[in-house]
């Protein structure tokens, strides 16, 4: 397993590549945004050690370019600060996972564990219609490309429609498969759900159809897989 | 007498005004009923000289004995008629006139002339003098009076000729209280008018006063309206100084958190290292580590707290950070697989800065998610015009009620395997405190905690 370790702070780079080695990690270490950017993006990691705060490029800045550049690899972000601003800030960028400072290194060495066991599940077939695709595994979705930032309950309804797309999907059916029996529901949490969807994939995909439910379909011109 | 400065403005203005108006308009109308006093007295005086010229010229000398003219006035005729003429001479020894003839009218009175007239007579002899005296019935006249001498006769002649002057006073005096009463009605008339002025003239410092009220309640950053020349500049200073308290602030939150960044790293290699050498030089470290690292946390959230007094009200929509929380909380509990299921009105929006709704939220949706089995309920609404509430339920263990308000205090140095202990929610009330707001905490019908969170709402 081969880490990168992107860290500013001589003492504590020392530590964490120490901590690394011993836990059986080959780790590669940047002490500036764009060394790690360089590296991130021309090595095969399985997942990096991104602290926010660096010299010449931050962090986050680093993490969206990555991002943008198609590099998948798992990113846990360090932060000083600790703000939910941050956290927020970080995990829109396209972090996996965070640790605040100052944190133990055995916490540390669990997370990247759990990040590298999430990621190393096996491929399974995505989802699509038209620009719209999701994937299972990873439980993530996007459009044209563009990761969507969805809640379980809206990617659970989204993955439902998906399986069942171009179909007129009722009400009732969706509301049972988004929540559990003991749940209890109000009337308009489908409503609530469909127009939140609508939002963040633009309001053409979901067709309502009165009286009956709402359909999924491809945009016009776009061509279902 | 009331201090005026601290007065209403409008008012003060009035008074000022009012009272200007009150001197002009008395000094006007004394001058004016003085004036018309004056003419009327003139134009009767004119008059009387008339009588003691025709008296004079027409008086004829037979013998030394002083003939008066027969005057065709009926007025000079009929008893007490108000019109009286005298003819007197003056005894070569001095002292008192004789009379010589004297008008039918004054039938059985005489006319006399105080004697410091009769003094100004004779030394201006042949100017005619004029005066007031008391005539037949004690009324009041008015005299025109003339020092001669007549060719042939021995004596100086004084005529004098007087007339009641009852109805030029009761003229003036009507007059007078014409002017008055128009007087009053222009003076109603020039208050009302100052007050309208100074209500519609004010009227832009109204509008500035509800927009700097605005900008407090948070429904607006600035002041943006156009204002008249006296008071842009004050409009201009005032969002000056809204914007360098918000530098202000930004500064103090920059440095506060640039010096927490600067500690934090030194404490995680503290950390690391004694981590690595266990012993009890290694405990101490730790310990005053922990110490350290909640010292920071504190005083980063005083500063913010400290700053939030003064900062002008922000809006910051709910719904949007609700939906990035809960999107990020999910993925934070990815392995434990915790489901947030939110609601939010799409208008509903937090009065104050996105980055505190953030850290209240944010702080009290983690707690929910350490401690639920699986499932998070977060609800925002607005319940009242001024403020919203927050609620949010986890079907965790929950904390037994003797705990609920132990929980938000700092410093309580609670087990750690407790939901609502740790640092979380004593930032959380100590955040709302600075808003005005309230945490409490309580049994959520999942089974585990509730904490509801009471917040100011901006309506708009």
């Amino acid at each position: 397993m081969r880490i990168l370790l992107v860290e500013d702070d001589p003492d504590l780079s020392r530590q964490l590549k120490l901590a690394l080695g011993d836990a059986g990690y080959a780790v590669d270490h940047a002490a500036d945004g764009e060394e790690a950017q360089f590296l991130g993006e021309t090595e095969p990691y399985d997942a990096v050690v991104l602290d926010l705060g660096l010299p010449k490029v931050d962090g986050v800045s680093v993490l969206e370019r990555w991002r943008r550049g198609n590099v998948a690899t798992p990113v846990l972000i360090l932060t000083a600060r600790g703000s939910w601003n941050e956290k927020v800030a970080g995990f829109d960028a396209g972090a996996d996972d965070y640790l605040t400072k100052p944190f133990h290194t055995e916490e540390l060495l669990a997370r990247l564990r759990a990040l590298l066991r999430r990621s190393s599940g096996h491929a399974s077939p995505t989802l699509s219609c038209g620009g719209l695709r999701l994937d299972p595994r990873a439980a993530r979705a996007s459009v044209n490309g563009e990761p969507l930032r969805l809640t379980s309950l809206e990617y659970r309804l989204l993955h439902y429609m998906m399986m069942h797309q171009g179909r007129v999907i009722g009400r009732t059916e969706l509301v049972e498969h988004l929540y559990d029996q003991d749940f209890d529901r109000d009337s308009n949490t489908i409503e609530v759900f469909i127009g939140r969807l609508r939002k963040k994939l633009g309001s053409d995909r979901i067709e309502t159809v009165r009286g009956l439910g709402y359909r999924l379909t491809p945009l016009e011109g776009e061509t279902s897989e | 007498m009331w201090d005026l400065s601290k007065r209403s403005l409008v008012r003060r203005l009035v008074l000022l005004a009012a009272a200007w108006n009150l001197v002009v308009l008395v000094l006007a109308g004394v001058f004016l009923t003085a004036q018309f006093r004056d003419a009327a007295i003139r134009r009767f005086d004119q008059s009387l000289a008339v009588l003691t010229d025709d008296l004079y010229a027409g008086s004829t000398v037979d013998d030394g004995v002083l003939k008066a003219p027969v005057l065709t006035d009926i007025r000079a005729t009929r008893a007490y008629s108000g019109r009286y003429w005298t003819i007197f001479d003056q005894p070569a020894g001095g002292g008192g006139l004789n009379v010589i003839e004297r008008s039918r009218s004054l039938f059985d009175s005489d006319l006399t002339i105080p004697v410091e007239q009769s003094e100004r007579l004779m030394a201006e002899p042949g100017k005619t003098l004029y005066f007031d005296l008391k005539g037949p019935q004690n009324r009041p006249l008015r005299a025109a009076a003339l020092l001669a001498r007549l060719p042939g006769y021995p004596r100086p002649v004084v005529f004098i000729a007087a007339e009641d002057r009852s109805p030029i006073d009761a003229d003036a005096d009507r007059f007078g209280r014409i002017t008055t009463f128009a007087l009053v009605i222009l003076g109603g008339g020039l208050i009302a008018a100052v007050v309208v002025q100074v209500r519609v003239g004010l009227v832009p410092l109204f509008r500035l006063r509800r927009e700097v009220a605005s900008v407090r309640r948070g429904k607006a950053e600035k002041l943006e309206g156009n204002y008249p020349e006296e008071l842009a500049p004050l409009a201009v200073e005032l969002n000056a100084l809204l914007s360098h308290n918000q530098e202000v602030v930004e500064r103090q939150r920059t440095h506060v958190g640039n010096l927490a960044h600067a500690l934090k790293t030194p404490l995680s290699v503290m950390l690391t290292e004694a981590g690595q050498r266990p012993g009890a030089l290694a405990e101490v470290v730790e310990r005053q580590a922990q110490t350290m690292r909640e010292q920071v946390d504190h005083h980063l959230r005083r500063a913010r707290a400290a700053a939030r007094s003064q900062t002008s009200g922000e809006r910051t929509p709910v719904e949007p950070i609700m939906d990035e929380l809960a999107v990020t909380l999910e993925r934070i509990f990815q392995d434990k697989g915790v489901q947030i299921d939110w609601r939010c009105p799409d208008d509903l929006c937090f009065q104050g800065e996105r980055q505190d709704f953030m850290e209240l939220a944010g702080n009290v949706m983690e707690n929910a998610g350490k401690w639920c089995k699986g499932k998070v309920r977060a609800e925002a609404v607005a319940s009242s015009p001024e403020q919203m509430t927050l609620t949010v339920d986890d079907d965790g263990p929950g904390l037994p009620p003797d705990r609920w308000i132990d929980a938000l205090k700092r410093g309580q140095r609670m087990d750690e395997h407790t939901p609502g202990s740790g640092l979380g929610l004593s930032i959380v009330d100590e955040l709302a405190r600075a808003y005005g707001g309230s945490v409490t905490l309580g049994a959520s019908p999942l089974g585990g905690l509730r904490v509801t969170l009471v917040l100011p709402r901006s309506e708009g």
